[in-house]
């Protein structure tokens, strides 16, 4: 009797979590507006870019994505009669991303410079040049002064290009053999965080951005009048794909000629930076009037920490969701596995050896890559951006179907060889014998380190990032990123003691239920 | 009629002969004891008789009808479903019981002729409740093995055989783990299953007992049948020298 309460206490709470996570996955889904256009036969031009690159791109207070870009790449859409989808895409996978055809084009403060051969550019829109902040009261008034400093830049940024790159001027790669150290970081709000407090002495980054963060940060910083390089930022499009950037360009230089350009740039405080000269003389359709758009919420108040909560509420679906769904695919995929790994054909036998040893073996992250762009550049598949979803929850439960695999064994391999005899002699089947002797013993058996995996996991969902899909951390640091504040990457962490907290009650309860015998 | 018959039956463990040129015809009603030192094969021989090891070489019938089969010099196994309906023939008794932990008194004796035989639920319970008095266990059905003494869990386990209506129940020295009180109590219903005609074979070191309920023992060595007759023949009067050296040991 007990038994049969254990398990309906197990399958009602599995059921609980799944609804629940459904429900704040759809609210995601929704407020991200990633829900596809009711036209199908609207072109679809997919922008991917970092959600946390303000001003170009990046997570409003409301949960947009917005920035001078993404204005810019919708007027072009409302111009051509396109849909536009905004595709947040982690940084270092950006190459994937547009080989594959998950996205149009990247469109995010992109720099030209060092890159000109390796994407199909627009013309150049945006000077940018790299500069220097400091905190307000620092000694630092010139480049000369960084001297025995640490200086911060994002990673795989300009400003990193601009001192170490293949094409970085010999005073600037001078001037960086002089600092004591240049250190990367993989967004500016950490950067900001390390020179808040004095862990570096300086960041150096894009005008555009620079001048945005100083802004929102209020007077603590200041930007040294020195530039360290000028550079210019353009659309990226996959290499050969020209048709695609002359469409483009031909109405950013409408948009240039009626004045729609500057008035965007205008928005966005980029006036000074924006470059795009006017093209040779060309008819241009005459465009609507756009309703005004209002100017964003450019005030340096802080969000409250239930704002952020409620902000971050559709991030948590996602990693309910996720945590959800690897545990009902991965938990029957370990149970496969474990019976093929336990088979008495060595070849087979070794297979399923060789599978879990390589992923027990190898980096998560490294597979959810492999599995979202492996079907790409392997198999030549092109696949779309909701197909990111699914190479979250393939990988995560080929993953954990391994480790899974191997608790099982080591929990049936627990249970007494006598059992399995004595339920022989009695004329159960071999089925019989694992469903009604073997198993609820193995159950038992591996609840303490399935307890461990199951956290694991709650804290493991975070790597979904790595494929740009937009969990509660991810959310978390663009919410960080565009707020300039790191309350956002707290409340996540409360969240996932909390929900680690959820698991081991109902995992301690479930344990406490088999107590019933030894 | 004849329950069990065994002929030249072989085991190989790997190289290692540890059974050979055995034969064995177990009558219905009859008791048989088998005994030797450690190590003789014993134990083997049941497991082989219950189909828990594969048999090399030889044959095996219940019932007078063969399951397995001798065919140039091995053993060959027929299909599952014969292999279950020969097991329905016979019950065993371990060592070390081997109850099901997760399966309370009752459902340790009653899950075996629900699922397995499709018996009808209700006449089953009232069987198991029976046997668990003929035990001595009445008032224990909803308890779980971990809560019984090793004396009450070899009850049970002597009682989940009985539920299964087996033609022969083989026991694999059913006392030796049991402290020498409560031994007593499992040999009195062994006894009183031997009284009521159950067919029997029982590997035991319990000499006593063997003289009193057998009609036929059986001395073991090195994987042999050495000799066989009535207890009076072979604990008593042997003149076989290892026979009577293993006895004087004990
Ligand atoms: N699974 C096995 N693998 C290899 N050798 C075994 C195995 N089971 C039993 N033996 C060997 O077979 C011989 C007989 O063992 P057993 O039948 O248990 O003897 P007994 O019950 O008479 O003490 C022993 O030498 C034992 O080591
Ligand atoms: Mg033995």
């Amino acid at each position: 009797m007990t038994n049969s309460r254990t398990k309906r206490y197990f399958i009602g709470s599995i059921c609980m979590l799944l609804l629940l996570s459904l429900f704040m996955g759809m609210t995601l889904t929704l407020s991200s507006g990633e829900v596809y256009a009711e036209n199908e036969s609207k072109k679809t031009f997919t922008v991917g870019f970092d959600a946390s690159f303000p001003p170009y791109g990046y997570r409003d207070e409301n949960g947009e994505y917005v920035g001078f870009d993404l204005d810019l790449a919708e007027e072009v859409c409302t111009r051509k009669g396109w849909t536009l989808k905004k595709q947040p895409i982690d940084w270092d996978s950006k190459d994937m991303e547009l080989d594959s055809g998950a996205i149009d084009c990247i469109w995010n403060g992109f720099t030209i410079n060092g890159r000109e051969n390796d994407y199909t550019w627009s013309e150049p829109y945006v000077d940018n040049s790299q500069v220097v902040i400091v905190k307000a009261d620092s000694k630092i008034k010139s480049l000369s002064d960084l001297k025995g400093k640490t200086v911060v830049v994002q990673a795989d940024s300009s400003a990193l290009a601009a001192f170490t790159g293949d094409d970085a001027t010999e005073e600037n790669k001078s001037l960086a053999k002089s600092f004591k150290e240049l250190q990367q970081v993989s967004d500016y709000n950490s950067a900001f965080l390390n020179l808040e407090s004095g862990m570096v002495d300086a960041i150096c980054m894009d005008i555009g951005v620079a001048s945005y963060q100083v802004k929102q940060r209020g007077e603590k910083y200041i930007i040294l009048s020195e530039e360290v390089s000028s550079e210019q930022y353009g659309v990226g499009f996959k290499l050969g794909n020209t048709a695609l950037r002359d469409e483009v360009m031909e109405v950013l230089y409408a948009m240039k000629a009626d004045g729609k350009f500057d008035e965007i740039a205008k928005k966005w405080e980029l006036e000074t930076a924006v470059c795009l000269k006017a093209a040779a003389p060309k008819e241009t359709t005459a465009d609507e009037s756009q309703p005004e758009k209002t100017a964003p919420a450019q005030s340096a108040t802080h969000m409250s920490v239930g704002q952020i909560a409620l902000d971050l509420l559709g991030g948590m679906g996602a990693t309910l969701l996720i945590f959800c769904l690897t545990l009902i695919f991965a938990l029957p995929l370990g149970l496969i596995l474990t019976f093929i790994r336990m088979t008495k054909i060595k070849v087979i036998q070794l297979l399923a050896k060789f599978y879990i040893s390589v992923m027990r073996g190898t980096p998560l992250m490294l597979q959810l890559l492999v599995v979202c762009y492996g079907p790409h550049y392997v198999f030549g598949l092109n696949t779309d951006s909701s197909f990111r979803f699914y190479a979250v929850i393939i990988g995560f439960s080929l993953n954990y179907a391994a480790y899974f695999a191997e608790i099982f064994r080591a929990g049936i391999q627990a249970v007494p060889i006598g059992q399995r005899e004595a339920a022989s002699v009695l004329g159960y089947s071999r089925g019989q014998t694992f469903r009604k002797i073997v198993f609820p013993q193995m159950v038992k058996n591996i609840l303490p380190p399935m307890t461990n995996e199951v956290i694991t996991l709650v804290k493991d969902t975070s790597l979904a990032f790595a494929l740009a899909y937009t969990e509660v951390f991810t959310l978390a640091k663009q919410i960080a990123a565009a707020e300039a504040n790191i309350m956002p990457l707290f409340v996540a962490g409360v969240f996932y003691y909390v929900f680690n907290l959820l698991v081991a009650f109902i995992m301690g309860r479930i344990e406490k239920k088999l107590n019933y015998y030894h | 009629m004849k329950v069990l018959e065994i002929k030249n039956l072989k085991k190989d463990f790997g190289e290692k002969t540890v059974l050979e040129d055995i034969s064995l015809t177990v009558n219905k009603g009859e008791v048989i004891s088998v005994i030797g030192p450690s190590g003789s094969g014993k134990s083997t021989l049941l497991r082989c008789a219950t189909f828990l090891e594969k048999a090399t070489d030889g044959s095996i019938a219940y019932c007078e009808k063969e399951v397995v089969k001798s065919e140039g010099g091995r053993a060959i196994y027929p299909s599952k479903a014969e292999m279950k309906a020969a097991r329905s023939k016979f019950g065993l008794v371990f060592q070390s019981f081997n109850l099901f932990p997760h399966f309370n008194v009752l459902k340790n004796v009653t899950d075996a002729p629900i699922s397995v035989m499709k018996r009808d639920r209700e006449q089953v319970m009232t069987e198991a409740r029976e046997m668990l008095k003929r035990v001595g266990l009445e008032d224990k059905e909803n308890a779980y093995p971990c809560e019984l003494s090793g004396g009450q869990q070899q009850r049970v386990a002597i009682a989940r055989a009985l539920v299964m209506n087996p033609e022969i129940i083989f026991f694999d020295e059913p006392t030796s783990a049991l402290d020498p009180e409560i031994t007593a109590g499992i040999l009195k219903i062994m006894k009183e299953l031997a009284e009521a005609d159950m067919t029997m074979v029982i590997v035991t070191h319990e000499i006593d007992f063997a003289r009193a309920v057998s009609d036929r023992v059986i001395f073991m060595a090195d994987g042999h049948i050495i000799e066989q007759g009535s207890p009076k023949d072979i604990i008593d009067n042997s003149d076989n020298e290892r026979t009577r050296a293993f006895l004087r040991k004990l």
